[in-house]
């Protein structure tokens, strides 16, 4: 097997890529353009938008928690993805180990559910 | 189904030396335990669960440290040696020593934070805004954030691999491990809380960079050698005798890494603010265990990895030590803040103990893991005793507060004493020992340049040392000074503790020199 | 990749598909398939729109879009003719290079996916052998996550690009329900790749010629669909859309072609995993059962295979569309909840439970004793979960103990519904109360709604 399975994946996503660019870049042709300063503020309803924050302002600390878990558990399936494609190569100590495993990673989702971080509605 | 047969194709699985490795499988596991007590126990149990869970786990830990020695020299062999987990973990004389240092200290250290009638050293909910209304809330209740105890038994555990990785991808790892909880430890004081977040921050930028130091310098040795093994990284050393720019780049950013850590000029600069910032236990805790295994890594790399190429490191490491030992003294002379102070005293010892690492040889070895041992035991001691100065607004860390305090307590003062005159290394204190353990060494390799670099620094360091006594037990008492609170029964131990090593380290040295000088054995 | 890097495993199969039949396409075939799959894509999201609009109107006693084209078959087409011509409004606050680009890259990344999905089996293209499906790779999921994930970047920046408050909101929501539900997802995979042996797509479907996955590994299969849908941002989990919270969500902001490519992006992502669906686990390509085995042989070959999947993927997206015409929305923490603390540690469980059956299996013993073994442990772990509801009942001290609050829904001066654990308390509102002419509760709320509706 050589490099080029990847070929048509490269193909598609030239062709994907150009269909979206070109549709952006007419739809801004083909379109009217009618000035309107209300029309260019942020949309709210109808009422005077919200003045931004500078850079961004701060989102809630949930968010984070919910990266940081994402990022321990993405991390946990990328070791289980080969295991789980060797799992048959192996004797019965790859089970124990990723057993292991699992339930350490497990232990961090614990405390977190136990101490309110996965509960969004407080 | 695609299904293969399972008995043809069977990949063997690693070998594990379970046993060889339990004592950081257990620290490990208790951590584990702990954050799982975290997470179960009703608040008011947790306390004292935790522990009881930390204070079990390592001294079971520290058994069998001392089991795995007993039965390397009953099998009459002088040392146990034995590389475990597929070569990644060297189990020799000097792993099971510091590793055995590491975890008394670990002890005296949880003895230490559990301190609970001073009021507490950690903040009540380190996720509080300092001074906001939810801050004095959680203070009224009386929490505490016992999240300390895993986060301690973690760190130990990155402690214990530390020195024994014998593979540079590990000794990151452990470096990591070692590292992350003591940036969050150092975070959590429960006064000044500013000044501990600050703290915290620049030990964490600061250290983050000194990682990616000793990562680019693994990459590296990496291209040079092949191989991150440090057994294969010795036999390419060896093998060539051409200077590579990749081993002598490779070579320094190791060094850099590794030197931070050890708070070595010039990279020293977090040392003085992060003492000063985290909670007292943590200062000692990170002053006296992470001096030991980020030694005990240094020792490791330079003596097992690249002894080969010891005329290459040999020069840079003089310099250090020299420029460590000086600086370290001198600066100390004008510090008027005790944790500031102990810090550049720190700092100078780092350069002592780098003395005798330079000495490359068996009795430069068994020196320096004398010397980590009596100054973590000492170190540990003298900050136990300034969280316990305290006035009105906790602890009392300007010099001045000091004036006359020998005499409203004498005992406290006295074992304060004590241990200054022996981070001077005045004779029948166990710094006198370790001194002349690491001057001997460095004489026995012609290094007395360095000595007398050392002497000179020592007369220094004694000067301030004295000053303080002299201060405390000599000079009228200031009007408000703060009082020597009576701590609990666990701070008190490990005061005692701290002290009692050290006066018999001064006085009755042999069999731990003996220990040190059977345990002198790496494993190439 | 190399072939010492794919190693014997995973070309050790005796079925003949196998990974080394593709990358050998003569280039123009190549191009075709290309092509197809995308035009296929393009003509799949229009008729999926209109099939859904007629559905749910359907299920809504309603008629539905059917002025253009026959039964308004063209609707779609119209509508994004439509967009096209419509004004490309930039907002002034919005950040100009992200917001253009970001429905550029929502729409690239969901076209990717689907280059590795089976369609059928070896056929003949103007004379030439290749197979119906554009590529696959030894990792080829790993790949189809990869370019869905790529999607929530589209979807992240276009929140943040526009530089106000609802999209904003919505993006964070969407990341956040994004990755949530990818980890419930990408589980529900693991126990798929430890039966077929093979991350590859194609050794995926082969493997499943016995029988489907879908049936062997239902836990995963249920796991898989919801997730799916909570990845794709579908009703009910359509929260970083919700329409009375969110105005649109993340793409509030957008007009003309830009908002097409976002609707674009999500159907083709709802067709992408409706397809990866039916590839790990409702057989691929593969006729159902009675049709494909002694009854017609031929059921497998050829093109038939491109009926087979098309139905079943036909199916799943009916499956879809129904969802959206039955279920109400879910409220936020209700969907993270269910994400976080019910798929991933099922998940986690299910997955551990299929590899000791696989590795007791491995070992030699009779299925039977393991089923039985198994059904043991279930009942154990059954028996656990029940004693920790026992002890979870009652509330942690750590947290401060909300006492059941009186709610009043109107003590902002609009309603807003009550959270969980507080009582409405209809009597009290601070809205001017009319003359009480009317002593029932029945009659006063029905006076403060009218005097909310008219405020």
């Amino acid at each position: 097997m050589d490099g080029n399975v990847y070929i048509p994946i490269a193909v598609l996503a030239a062709l994907g890529f150009g269909f979206a660019a070109f549709s952006v870049v007419t739809g801004a042709l083909t379109g009217p353009k009618r000035y309107n300063r209300a029309k260019l503020d942020a949309y709210e309803c109808g009422i005077e938008p919200t003045p931004q924050p500078v850079g961004g302002g701060r989102v809630s600390v949930k968010y984070y928690t919910i990266a940081m878990l994402f990022i321990i558990f993405d991390i946990e399936i990328i070791f289980l993805y080969p295991w789980a494609v060797t799992f048959d190569s192996f004797g019965i100590s790859i089970l124990v180990e990723m057993a292991l495993f699992i339930v350490t990673v497990f232990v961090p989702l614990i405390y977190v559910w136990r101490r309110g971080g996965l509960d969004w509605d407080h | 189904m695609i299904r293969l047969a399972a008995s043809e194709t069977l990949i063997p699985a690693p070998n594990i030396e379970y046993y060889e490795l339990s004592p950081i499988l257990i620290v490990f596991g208790v951590g584990v335990l702990a954050v799982l007590v975290e997470a179960f126990l009703p608040r008011a149990h947790r306390l004292h669960a935790q522990l009881a869970l930390c204070l079990t786990g390592l001294v079971a830990a520290f058994v069998v440290v001392c089991t795995l020695t007993d039965e390397a020299q009953e099998n009459a062999r002088a040392v146990p040696q034995k590389v475990a987990a597929e070569g990644a973990v060297a189990i020799d004389g000097m792993t099971l020593f510091l590793q055995g240092t590491i975890l008394l200290l670990g002890v005296v250290a949880v003895l230490l934070l559990a301190e609970r009638r001073l009021g507490g050293e950690f903040a009540a909910s380190a996720a509080t805004v300092p001074g906001s209304a939810a801050e004095k809330e959680t203070t009224r209740l009386g929490w505490v954030q016992t999240e300390i105890y895993p986060l301690l038994m973690f760190s130990i555990g990155g402690m214990l691999i530390f020195p024994a990785a014998n593979d540079l991808l590990l000794m990151f790892v452990a470096l990591e491990v070692l590292s992350l909880p003591l940036y969050l430890l150092c975070g959590l004081a429960r006064r000044r809380r500013l000044l501990s977040q600050e703290a915290a921050l620049k030990y964490f930028l600061l250290g983050a960079f000194s990682s990616a130091f000793f990562l680019y310098g693994i990459a590296l040795l990496y291209g040079y050698a092949g191989s991150v093994r440090l057994s294969d990284i010795n036999a390419a050393v060896s093998g060539s005798e051409d200077n590579d720019a990749l081993l002598l780049i490779g070579m320094a950013l190791l060094a850099v890494g590794l030197l931070f850590k050890v708070g070595a000029v010039p990279f020293h600069a977090w040392t003085p603010d992060v003492y000063q910032g985290a909670p007292t236990p943590v200062t000692a805790f990170m002053a006296a265990a992470t001096k030991v295994a980020a030694f005990g890594a240094l020792l490791r790399v330079f003596y097992v990895g690249l002894g080969g190429a010891k005329w290459d490191w040999h020069p840079m490491f003089w310099g250090v030590a020299m420029v460590t030992m000086l600086f370290g003294s001198l600066v100390a002379l004008v510090q008027t803040d005790v944790k500031r102070m102990l810090a550049y005293s720190s700092i100078a010892h780092a350069g002592f103990i780098l003395v005798g690492l330079v000495a490359t040889n068996a009795e430069g070895l068994s020196a320096t893991m004398f010397y980590l041992l009596a100054y973590g035991f000492s170190t540990i001691a003298a900050f136990a005793i300034i969280s316990l100065v305290r006035d009105g607004s906790g602890e009392a860390t300007h010099l001045s507060q000091w004036a006359g305090l020998g005499r409203r307590s004498p005992v406290v003062a006295g074992m304060f004493a004590l241990l200054l005159l022996a981070f001077a290394g005045i004779p029948l204190t166990s710094g006198f020992t370790a001194k002349f353990a690491v001057f001997s060494a460095s004489a026995s390799a012609g290094g007395t340049p360095l000595i007398v670099v050392g002497v000179l620094s020592s007369t220094v360091a004694a000067f301030f040392y004295i000053r303080v006594i002299v201060l405390m037990f000599f000079s009228a008492p200031v009007t408000d000074g703060p009082r020597v609170a009576v701590p609990s029964l666990t701070t008190a131990l490990a005061v005692w503790i701290g002290v009692a090593v050290t006066v018999f380290l001064g006085v009755l040295p042999q069999p731990v020199l003996d220990l040190a000088d059977n345990a002198s054995f790496l494993i190439s | 990749m190399s072939s010492s890097v794919s190693g014997d495993l995973i070309l050790a199969d005796a079925d003949g598909t196998h990974l080394a039949q593709f990358g050998h396409d003569v280039w123009w075939i190549m191009l075709i398939k290309v092509v197809v799959i995308f035009a296929f894509l393009m003509v799949f999201t229009l008729f999926t729109i209109i099939f859904e609009r007629r559905a749910v109107s359907w299920m809504q006693q309603r008629v539905g879009p059917n002025r253009v084209g026959p039964q308004g078959s063209l609707q779609s087409l119209a509508d994004g003719v439509k967009l096209m011509l419509k004004e490309d409004i930039v907002p002034k606050a919005a950040d100009k290079a992200i917001f253009v680009i970001a429905p550029v890259i929502s729409a690239t990344g969901a076209f990717l996916a689907f280059a590795v999905i089976p369609i059928g089996p070896e056929v003949s293209i103007f004379g030439e052998r290749t197979v119906l499906q554009v590529t696959d790779t030894p990792v080829a999921v790993l790949f189809i996550l990869a370019s869905s994930s790529a999607a929530i970047y589209g979807i992240v920046l276009a929140g943040w690009s526009s530089g106000s408050t609802y999209p904003l909101l919505g993006g964070l929501r969407s990341t956040a329900q994004m990755i949530s539900y990818e980890l419930a997802m990408s589980l529900s995979f693991v126990a798929v790749f430890l039966y077929a042996g093979s991350m590859s797509t194609s050794e995926i479907v082969a493997a499943q010629e016995d029988l489907w996955y879908g049936i062997a590994l239902l836990p995963s299969f249920v796991v898989y669909l919801i997730a799916m849908v909570g990845e794709t941002n579908r009703p009910p989990f359509d929260l970083p859309e919700a329409e009375g919270e969110l105005v649109g969500g993340f793409h509030t902001e957008y007009s003309s072609i830009k908002f097409a490519l976002f609707f674009l992006g999500e159907y083709i992502a709802l067709i992408t995993v409706s397809a990866l669906a039916v590839t790990l686990f409702l057989g691929g390509w593969m006729a159902p059962w009675p049709l494909g085995g002694p009854i017609w042989p031929g059921a497998n070959e050829n093109w038939f295979p491109v009926l087979w999947f098309l139905g079943k993927l036909l199916t799943l997206v009916f499956v879809f569309i129904w969802l959206r015409g039955t279920l109400p929305r879910m409220r936020y923490d209700q969907f993270m909840a269910l994400g976080w603390k019910i798929l991933i540690p099922v998940s986690i469980g299910w997955i551990l439970l299929v590899a000791t059956i696989q590795a007791l299996r491995n070992e030699g013993y009779e299925v039977r004793n393991i089923v039985l073994v198994a059904a043991g442990v279930l009942a154990a772990l059954l028996l656990v979960t029940w004693v920790w509801e026992v002890v979870r009942a009652k509330p942690p001290e750590d947290e401060p103990v909300a006492e059941a609050v009186e709610f009043d829904p109107f003590a902002g001066g609009y309603p807003v519904p009550p959270m969980p654990g507080q009582v409405p308390v209809l009597v009290s509102t601070p809205v001017s109360t009319p003359v009480s002419f009317s002593t029932s509760g029945q009659h006063r709320v029905e006076m403060v709604e009218r005097g909310d509706t008219d405020a």
